[in-house]
């Protein structure tokens, strides 16, 4: 059975066809939400929110794109505004750790770039970090990903290219080490 | 090293941010499958129609004008509310309380995690539970066992995050787990999610009015 019919038999309610169509999507879903979640929690919550949103918006699919890219889109949405709640909530508490890190000068002493590179995707904007994980580190295209944040494709590679740069820099004392 | 050498180094190092471990794809469609089943074949608790779109705007000033109702309940009758538009105005109370409350209780389980609580989270749950005592009053509660269920659970964890001592690093972890297993063991968020309409709810709802 192809994904158009499952998609049909999935309006209908068809449980197993809703279960075909989870199977053959969950693990690029999952792997996307946990790349920009970084807590298995929250991974599975945003997992779970996306194909729920899906199923219940199917009516909403009209087979213009591709499923997965409107499902991405969907996912998308679902993890960066999920971010953002907890983004929130935890916002006095990051402010203490980032007035405690400051104070005991970890950043400069951090001597592993993984650990370095991991701050330093952190601290990137929402756009550029979004768009770095997707292309760099999951694989996506331009084009997937234009259409899963809404944006021109080109805008999707000025990001990326903006978002190289600023680790390039945050990370151009360790250019030396690999040399 | 090149620009171009530099980069390839990144991306190789980048694959180790945020690994992802295996799917636990049977975990999550149990999960979702519970979800979803009370909703098959009946559609969404808030599926709105386009038309009603611009209804949502109005819907929240209704839902002001329920709220103070109830608090003047020996106050002279005014003109009766539209049956229809006190279901929507509480359908859209409904959905968002459920969702502040689910950030909140989300925020609290991964803040309970690291041993660290916010100490906003208390004033946070303080405000939600007189709202859940509200909606626990509600005729939607009284009508609805599932809903009035929920609001029950709720207003327990509510109630046991209200207790915790608000001075940061003051709490007490065992309060905590027993906070966290119970939030777990009633699938509190779980059913919350379940409650809150699917989709982009809240962005239909922009467009209702």
């Amino acid at each position: 059975m192809n994904e158009t019919e499952l998609i049909t038999r999935a309006r209908a309610g068809d449980g197993a066809a809703e279960r075909a169509l989870y199977d053959a999507h969950v693990d690029r879903v999952y792997r996307l939400a946990y790349r920009l979640a970084g807590d298995d929690d929250l991974a599975r919550d945003f997992t779970q929110d996306a194909f729920i949103r899906a199923f219940e918006r199917l009516d909403t699919f009209r087979g213009e794109a591709a499923f997965s890219t409107w499902l991405h889109a969907i996912t998308t949405s679902v993890v960066l505004n999920g971010l953002r709640k907890v983004k929130r909530l935890r916002g006095r508490e990051r402010d203490l750790d980032d007035a405690r890190d400051v104070a005991h000068g970890r950043r400069d002493s951090e001597p592993d770039l993984k650990a370095r590179l991991a701050r330093a995707i952190d601290d990137l904007p929402e756009g550029y970090r979004t768009v770095f994980l997707m292309h760099d580190v999951e694989g996506y295209t331009h084009e997937e990903i234009g259409a899963a944040l809404d944006v021109e494709t080109g805008t999707s590679k000025a990001q990326l290219s903006r978002a190289r740069a600023k680790l390039r820099e945050a990370l151009k004392d360790f250019a030396g080490d690999w040399v | 090293m090149t620009d171009f050498e530099l980069e390839d180094r990144l991306r190789q190092a980048a694959l180790h941010y945020h690994r992802p471990p295996e799917t636990p794809r049977e975990e999550l469609w149990a999960r979702i499958d519970a979800a979803r089943a009370p909703r098959r074949g009946r559609g969404g608790i808030l599926a709105f129609r386009p038309r009603l779109r611009w209804g949502i705007g109005i819907a929240a000033v209704l839902a002001l004008g329920v709220g103070l109702g109830r608090l003047t309940v020996r106050a002279p009758a005014a003109a009766p509310v539209p049956a229809r538009e006190t279901n929507v105005a509480l359908q859209l109370a409904t959905a968002q309380y459920f969702d502040r409350t689910e950030a909140m209780l989300a925020g609290f389980r991964a803040d309970a995690k690291t041993g660290r609580l916010d100490p906003t989270f208390v004033a946070s749950a303080k405000d939600l539970l007189s709202t859940t005592r509200l909606m626990l009053d509600s005729p939607a509660a009284q009508h609805d066992p599932k809903l009035h269920a929920l609001l029950d659970d709720l207003e327990l964890v509510l109630a046991q995050i209200t207790q915790l001592k608000s001075e940061p690093g003051s709490q007490d972890a065992e309060d905590i787990r027993f906070i966290t297993q119970a939030l777990e063991q009633r699938g509190v968020l779980l059913r919350l999610r379940a409650g809150v309409p699917a989709g982009p709810a809240r962005a239909a709802a922009q467009g209702v009015l």
